[in-house]
Order: C-alpha cells, then structure tokens, then sequence
C-alpha cells in the first residue's frame, strides 16, 4: 500500500485499513507521515489545542494483579511503600484545593485492585468528593476496576456503574487497555480482565450515556501489527456507540518493573504512534499527548503530529513517576499555556467533556514570551 | 501544443539553469550571444531569453521575469573581476572586452561610487588578458577570470565590491519575456530544469572543464560557492538596487524611469498563515531599498527551493522562520539533509570536555560555570588530574578531548603551548580546544596579533577551534547579555584566520536570550558568509539558552519546538555547512533524536565530562551504546567519526 494511496484515503475521509495502519508504522518517512497526521488533526481542530484543570487521586497502589509493566502497585497492604487512603485523606485532597482557591474542574482517580475494601469505599469516595464540590467531574475507574468489582462483589457491570454514576461517577478514564491481543495481553498482563472484556465496560458505559476515554500502552513487547489491531477494535466500538472522547497512547517507562530490561520507546517511535493513531482513528475526536509520561518536550513536538490535547495540571501522580518518568509532577497553568503557545498552537481551556472553559486572549499569558523587540532580558542578580 | 521558445547565453554559470532544458522536448532552446539574445526576444523569435540584467534593464520594452531562478551572487564572484599590475584606484585606464557590457555597466557604476575616473578603452576579446600592464587595468569576464586572478597582483572582484557597497547580492542574469508569455506550468518547467542542473553541478563542471582542460575543482567551486541560482527577495531587491542606480548614473539612456522588476505569475497561492507561529506577531520590517514592487515567494516555493539547495535570501529566511508550518519547515530541512548526506548515516564522536580552568574574567549573566580570579571555588587542573582523565578517555575508546575554559589572567601563552606539547607526547587524542574568545584573549594578555597565537597553538598541538561564545553574532545582543566578550568581528576573525592556517573549525550559536528573528538571521548570515570564504568550518550546533542558576532570568521561548524550528532553518540557510549537530545535552535524547529528521546529521558526542550547560540545569548524560540505539530507532546507521567529520573504521 503506497503512502501516496493512504493519503488519497485520507482526504477522502474514507477509513483506512489494517494494511494501511501496518504500511504507516512501517513508512520511513516520519516527516511526511507527520504532515498527513497534521492535516488530519487541523481539519479537526485547527490551531486549538486542549488542556484542564485536574489533579490526580491513587486512592490505592494494593492490587491483585502483578502487570509486568506495573511499577506502582504492591501485592498487600503492608508491603513496603504499600498504602491505602482512609476516606478523609482522600477528600482532603480535593477540600485543600478548595480552601486554597484552585479552580480544579476534574479529578482522575485510578486505583489499584485492592481485595480487601468494601464497594463502599468507593461510592463513599465519590459522594464525599461531590459533597465538597459538586460541580466537580469525577472521571474515575478504568474498565479494569469496574470489571473487577463486577467480579468480586458479584453484580452485572452494569449495576456497578449505575452504583457508582449515582453516587458521583461522570466518565471513565481509558486506562487498562493496554494492548488488546491476547499473545501480549497474557505475557504482560494475564491478571487483568481480556481485551473483549474490557471493550464490553466502555460498550455498557457508552450505553448508559457516560463518556469514557481509551488508551494504548506501547513499547513493550507487541509488534506495529498487534498496535493496529488494537486501534481498529476501538475504532470498531466507536463506531458502534460513539461514546469515546479521546485516545491516549502512553509510552511503556522501563524502571522499577518487571520489564526493566527492555529500553522503552524514543521520541521518534512516540511521534510515529501518535501519527498513525490520528490517521486510523478518525472516528475518535481527540489524541491527546500526556505530558507526565512524553516529557513536555515530546508531547509539545507531538502537537505538530496529531495531537490536540496534553491533559492537564495533573498534580500528584504517581503510577509513571514510579516507573522513572522524570517530569514534573505538575505544571501550572500558565506553563501549559506557554508550552502551546511556543509550539505555534492556540490553547483552550476545556473542561472533561471539552466544553470550552476559556480561550483566545482571556488565556494568553500576561508576559508571553516573543522574540520580537530586543528588551526582553531581565538581570536577576 | 507549441514549444517554449528559449534563448539562452552559454557561459558555464548558465548551464545548471538550462541543464534540464537541453533534455526537455517541450522547449526549444538555443544558445547565443547576450547582445544577440536580447535582439531574439526583440524581434519576438522566442518567448523568454536569459538576459543579462544590464540588458533587461535597458531593454525598450517592460519585460516579466521569471521568480525563483537567476545567475546571481552574494560577494566574490571570480568570473567579473578587474585585474592589474597596481590597485583599482591608481589605474589610469582599464581595458575592456567588447563583449561585456553588462560588466561594463557594474564596473561603472562602482567607479562612480568610489569616486574613480580611469579612461575606458574596449580591446578585442582574445586580447583583453595582455591589455593589463602598467597603470592600465583590464575587466576581465568568463574563465579568463580563473587564470587572471592567479597571474595578477590586484584583483578587484566586482561581486565582492557590489556586495560591500549595497549589502545586496548582485544578479547577473534573468530569465525575461514579455506579459503573458509564460504560464505558471512554464515557470514551473524552468524551476525544475534548475533543480535538476543543481543536482548536477559536479558533472557539468566535469563537463566544461574537460572540453577546456580546466581544473574541474575549480569549475565545481564556482558553481557550488559563487554562484547562487535563486530569484528571491533580496536578489530581487539586489537586481532592482542595480537598475535604480543604474537609471540615476545616466547608464539607461533609453529609460525614463528606473525598469520595473515585475514577476510573472509561479500559480502558488500566498498560504493563509493560519498554521503559523501564533506567538510572534510579525515583524518583518520594511526593506530598506526603493526596488519597484515585486511579489515575494510563496513558503511553499521558498522551501521547495530551499530543500533543493538553491540559496535563502535573508528576507526570505526570515520569513519562514517567523510562519513556515514547523513540519513543512522540518521536512524541507530533512529534505535538504538527505541530498547532502543520502539517506543512511548519522555520526557521533567520543570525546571528553575538559574543562581546565573555571576562573574568567568576563562574568556572562547567562553562564553559572565562571568564578572570577580569586574566588575560593576557582581551580586551574594540574597535569595529574589532566592525566586521569586523558587515560580514561583513552581507555573509553575516545579520540579528542574538546578542551575550553574560562578567561584566566594567570595563564599565559606559553602554559597552553607546553601543555598541548605535553598533551601529544603522552595521549593520542586530538586537541578541540580554545573558543574564540579564549584565543582572543590570549592575544590580548600576550598583545601578540591573532594569527601569532594561533600558528603557536598550531605549532603545539591544537588541531582545531571549537565554535563556542558565539552565543548570537549580534552586537546588540552581545553587549546586553555578555558586553565583555569579544564583538562579532573579533569572533568571526579568530575563525577567518585559523582557517586560514588550514584549522578546521565548528560555529555554535545560543538563541533564546529574546533576540528577534533578524538576529537570529544575521547571526546564520556571518557564518554562511564566512564559509563562503574559507569553507573551514565543519559542523553548527545550535542549543537554546540555559537559564537555571544563572543571573538571567529566562524570558523567551527555548522549548522544543522553537528548537526544532530553528534547527530546520539553519539547515537551509547554512547552505554551506556540511553537519549539522543536534545538542543532545541540552534537549535530551528524545528531541535530539527528533532533530534528526529536522535536519541532522551528526548526533554529537558520547560525552564522559561536561561541566557548563550542566552547571545551569541541563541533566542528560548518553554513552555510545545510548547514542546508538537513538539513531537506530529514528533510521540511521550510526558511524563514529573524529573532528574532521570523517568516518573511522566501524568497531
């Protein structure tokens, strides 16, 4: 499949194939499969390039899984830098940021598979959550966890999240998927639920009327071909419910797991990822390049290959600083701001759903920083 | 349909422009005379002639004139010179060829402006080289030119002299017609026979050496390094500088005004700069010349050329750094990277940065390195300390130490001459050492001139010149943020004459300290005009400002992408340049593997030491194994190199 034919496809808006997606990994020229992404992404969205105001909960790193790629989680409360917040922790978090102020729009909580909490747990974190801000949005839960409380404490995932959106639930998060073939799925991750699993909680969630997101963990062990295939399968669901907001490739970081010998992806196979997704999924409206795990070089460079969104001020997240991601822990607003504006993209301030919280001038940093005019040094000292 | 009737002159420096003409079944083109060539496009026997500009500009009739492809020059020309047995301005009288007017007309005008009044006489053309003798001079035109240069000892190059005069290039010749006698499809078919005769330039210059037992280098040369086929704004504004003066001077007898330049139309739409840098509001300031109006070149045009390796106008440049779209600009850069490299290979050295002394004088607010002398944390490295790690990088496989350090009062000449002597009686490395800035000062506490300090280094070991403290070639940048370094011209001299001694150097440049894009363009412009002069240097290495620790508080864009941006344009404008390095140390691995594909071709140095960027915040350290497994995963062969830039056998 010639790349000059794909692209014909492209601006057609017909969808590309599983040949194509494999023929696109394997394209050596990166500049020009970054174009078309490009392109793609400016139809879509021109300039505008999406962040919020979120921060992050890990309510437990206790899970019953053992993911080869997981540098987070630990078997058992009790196991060294193993932990689980009482309840009131948890809501502090958000209640600190209330008391200082901070417009925070969103929390994303992801937790371990903890064996030993009751449901209420969960249902009590969330309402407490919305008792301290109830315009909060709680995207919270992989598919992973719904499946395993499905599992544990014996109801239809649909009744887990119907309990769970009655007590604050208001989207998923895309995390768990990692990559759906199952030749991979049971080296890296036997424990977790299966792909078609993981696919039916977002079907059930769409069906419901919640909004959910998905990801792609890459750069272990799986092939450009077994990417494709599990792009197409999201692709595939959207199709069918419409319900997914945006895709999220996370690249695999080596330290601290099982998997430490392998080198872990370079920017140049992160930027190609990012390409193909936007080319594949054209049914899906954002491809957001998050920052904590790209470093905010990457996923500002990333921005010019399709990306549309970097997530938001985060804050607090540990699952990739665990693995030996160097970044920041947080970035104010006014440096993602600064970070889209350098790469020659407007910013938006969105909130979960991407209604439009802000843009244009009322977002541009009082003091850009512009290579126009020679005055713009400063002496510190 | 019918042909496109071409007349064209044959001198060597037309033929990349008609290189793909002559194998093209839809043009008809014949050669002649320049006089006779006008007289066809007079007479309406062909559609478009390749004029000389004096022609075009004294032609009845307001011609059109095709965008993006002249027989132009920016400095030294070597094939337009006036040459003679004393200099310009005691000739009494200057012979000229009958048959060049157009150099007559050039020669003119800069007599005037030199305030010179020799007697012009015209002398057959097989004569004009014995014409010079005594206080007469001769204008010598075409190859003649190769030989004359060599046989006389003043030589007044009048590409160099309109250059000096005007800050312009000087187009020699254009493709002309009249309104509505090419179609965009024809100035397409004319850009590409250019691209394909640039492409060419080495079997061409092979070509009309052998049938005129010349130096096929020296043909080669001239084609590659002094002549420039492009038809930008600034040669537009050099051609319309020409004619302008020209019309003042009284040399356009026919005209009542000044010839207009007017474009014909190359059918590619202005882009809409929608996808452009949103940041900076452009400031492309007003030319300073009062050429008539001409239509600028779209982006698209301007990176196709580019990307060929036609020459960037200043103007021109500036504008694609201010709105290219960062991966159009990239591509074109890689592009560009690809036909001078192919397609496989990226180096990478091993070296060792030693720094020897952290006490300097000149106390940079950007730099968080320096003590000044007498400060407790100051060190010079004795040679124990040196020997440690001289062995070490011996034993890692290393090949040179990049030895720099700061501006110590203490350390006379004759402490770096033993020092290098003692360096290659005990190690096999060679010696990347002293920045220009630390040659000038040696020079200065010495009070010895350049040239001496530098042929004694030579003479002790160094091997070459580093290209740091070039921060930005501006000297309103310089003396805000480093007002005690040395100015751009000492920085530029330091390098002219050490390639000169036959040293081959690298160039930096550190951007991000809030100069504009012009800065930026006329820091790129030193260099590429310098190595139009010498071609000493190897490898430009651009990194931005690292603020951390320092006493500037940063206040401009250095994040990635403005890197990326400005690494793809100095691939384009330093046409000359062969590598292009990308500053791993200061980017990371990540945007430095990136940078590859934005116009890179050397990865740098597995570094064992480095000890100033990390001083202000830069973390990153990669071995080979690392630097190899980058260059790998982004297609590249990795090979290491040494200083020169040549490979060395694969391990």
């Amino acid at each position: 499949m010639s790349f000059a034919t794909i692209a014909t496809k492209v601006r057609a808006g017909e969808p590309l194939s599983f040949d194509d997606g494999a023929a696109l990994f394997h394209h050596p020229n990166l500049m020009e499969l970054g174009a078309l992404a490009n392109e793609v992404r400016e139809r879509m969205h021109g300039a505008r390039t999406y962040f919020n105001r979120n921060f992050h909960i890990n309510a437990t790193n206790v899970c019953v899984a053992s993911c080869m790629f997981c540098s987070f989680a630990r078997l058992k409360d009790g196991d060294a830098d193993a932990y689980t917040m009482k309840l009131p922790e948890a809501w502090d978090k958000l209640q600190s940021r209330v008391d200082a102020g901070e417009p925070v729009t969103e929390i994303h909580i992801v937790n371990g598979l903890h064996d030993g909490l009751p449901f209420e747990y969960y249902t009590e974190l969330l309402a407490g959550l919305k008792r301290i801000k109830p315009s909060i949005h709680l995207k919270a839960f992989t598919a992973v966890e719904i499946f395993y409380y499905h599992q544990k404490y014996g109801m239809t995932v649909e009744e887990v999240l119907r309990r769970l959106a009655a007590a604050g639930l208001d989207s998923l998060p895309g995390g768990g998927a990692e990559i759906f073939a199952p030749r991979v799925r049971q080296r890296i991750c036997a424990d977790k639920c299966n792909g078609d699993e993981w696919l039916d909680v977002h079907r059930t969630a769409h069906r419901m009327g919640l909004r959910t997101n998905c990801t792609m963990l890459y750069g272990t062990i799986e092939t450009p071909e077994e990417r494709v295939d599990h792009m197409l399968r999201l692709r595939a669901l959207q199709d069918e419910t419409g319900g997914f907001q945006t895709f999220i490739p996370l690249a695999f970081h080596p330290e601290n797991n099982a998997l430490m010998k392998l080198p872990g992806p370079t920017a140049v196979e992160d930027l190609r990822t990012y390409a193909v997704a936007r080319l594949l999924l054209h049914n899906i409206p954002h491809l957001k390049a998050y920052w904590v795990m790209l470093g905010v070089k990457t996923a500002q460079t990333a921005l010019w290959f399709g990306a549309d969104d970097l997530d938001g001020t985060v804050q607090e997240e540990k699952i990739y600083h665990m693995a030996g991601a160097e970044t920041p822990q947080t970035l104010s607003p006014d440096e993602i701001i600064r970070v889209i504006v350098n790469a020659g993209r407007a910013p938006v301030e969105r909130d979960t759903l991407y209604n439009v919280i802000a843009e244009g001038e009322a977002l541009l940093p009082k003091q850009p920083f512009r290579r126009t005019g020679r005055r713009a040094l400063e002496v510190v000292s | 349909m019918s042909k496109l009737r071409l007349a064209a002159v044959s001198f060597l420096n037309a033929r990349p422009i008609t290189y793909g003409l002559e194998r093209d079944d839809r043009v008809d083109l014949r050669f002649d005379l320049p006089a006779r060539c006008a007289d066809l496009l007079a007479a309406g026997e062909v559609d478009l002639a390749l004029l000389p500009t004096a022609s075009y500009a004294g032609f009845a009739e307001d011609l059109r004139v095709v965008p993006g492809v002249a027989v132009a020059g920016r400095g030294p020309v070597r094939t337009v010179v006036v040459v003679g047995e004393v200099p310009l301005q005691q000739m009494t009288e200057i012979a000229l060829d009958a048959a060049s007017r157009s150099s007559a007309l050039l020669l003119k005008l800069l007599l005037r402006e030199r305030g010179l009044a020799p007697a012009l006489v015209e002398v057959a053309h097989d004569q004009i080289l014995d014409a010079a003798a005594g206080t007469r001079g001769a204008l010598i035109i075409g190859d003649a030119g190769f030989v004359a240069t060599e046989r006389f000892e003043h030589v007044t190059d009048l590409g160099r002299e309109w250059t000096a005069l005007t800050g312009l290039p000087f187009v020699y010749a254009l493709w002309a017609g009249r309104a509505g006698a090419a179609t965009p499809a024809d100035v397409a078919l004319l850009r590409d026979s250019l691209r394909s005769g640039l492409a060419h330039r080495a079997e061409i210059a092979r070509g009309w050496a052998e049938a005129r037992r010349m130096d096929p280098a020296v043909c080669e040369s001239y084609l590659l390094h002094n002549i420039r086929y492009t038809l930008g704004a600034e040669e537009l504004s050099g051609a319309a500088a020409f004619i302008t003066r020209a019309f003042h001077a009284g040399l356009l007898p026919g005209r009542t005004s000044p010839t207009p330049v007017r474009l014909y139309d190359d059918g590619r739409p202005e882009r809409p700069i929608t996808n452009a840098r949103t940041t900076a509001p452009l400031a492309v300031p007003a030319s300073q010349d009062s050429r008539p109006r001409a239509r600028a070149l779209s982006l698209d045009t301007l990176l196709a050329d580019a990307a060929a390796g036609l020459r960037l106008g200043f103007d021109d440049a500036a504008r694609l750094y201010d709105q290219a779209p960062t991966l159009e600009l990239g591509a074109a850069a890689d592009a560009r990277r690809r036909r001078m490299h192919g397609d496989d290979v990226v180096t990478y050295i091993i070296d060792r940065n030693v720094n020897y002394t952290n006490v300097c004088v000149t106390r940079c607010k950007f730099c968080n390195f320096y003590r000044p002398p007498g400060h407790k944390e100051g060190y010079t490295l004795d040679r124990y300390v040196l020997a440690q790690k001289l062995q070490e990088t011996v034993d890692l496989g290393g090949v040179q130490i990049l030895l720099q350090g700061g501006l110590n009062p203490e350390l006379p000449l004759s402490w770096y001459e033993d020092l290098f002597r003692w360096m290659k009686a005990n190690f096999p490395l060679a010696i990347h050492g002293l920045s220009p800035e630390e040659i000038r000062y040696i020079a200065e506490i010495e009070s010895l001139p350049l040239r001496t300090v530098i042929e004694r280094l030579v003479a002790a070991g160094l091997d070459s010149i580093p290209g740091g403290g070039a921060e930005i070639l501006d000297d309103d940048v310089r003396r805000n943020i480093s007002p005690l370094k040395c100015s751009t011209e000492t920085w530029l001299e330091v390098m002219r004459q050490g390639h000169a001694l036959g040293l081959r150097t690298t160039a930096t440049m550190v951007f991000g300290f809030g100069e504009t894009s012009r800065q930026v363009l006329t820091h790129l412009e030193h260099l590429r005009a310098l190595q139009d002069e010498t071609a000493g240097f190897t490898a430009f290495i651009c990194w931005p400002f690292q603020a951390e620790g320092t006493r500037l508080k940063l206040k401009d864009d250095t994040s990635a992408v403005r890197y990326l941006r400005t690494f793809a344009l100095s691939r384009l404008y330093l046409d000359n340049f062969p590598s292009l390095q990308v500053s791993w140390p200061t980017m990371g691995p990540d945007v430095g593997q990136v940078a590859l594909r934005f116009g890179g071709n050397d990865f740098g140095s597995a570094m064992i030491e480095e000890n100033v960027v990390s001083q202000a915040g830069a973390v990153f350290k990669l071995g080979a194994a690392d630097i190899e497994r980058y260059v790998r995963a982004a297609g590249f062969v990795p090979r290491r190199r040494n200083m020169r830039y040549e490979l060395l056998p694969a391990s």
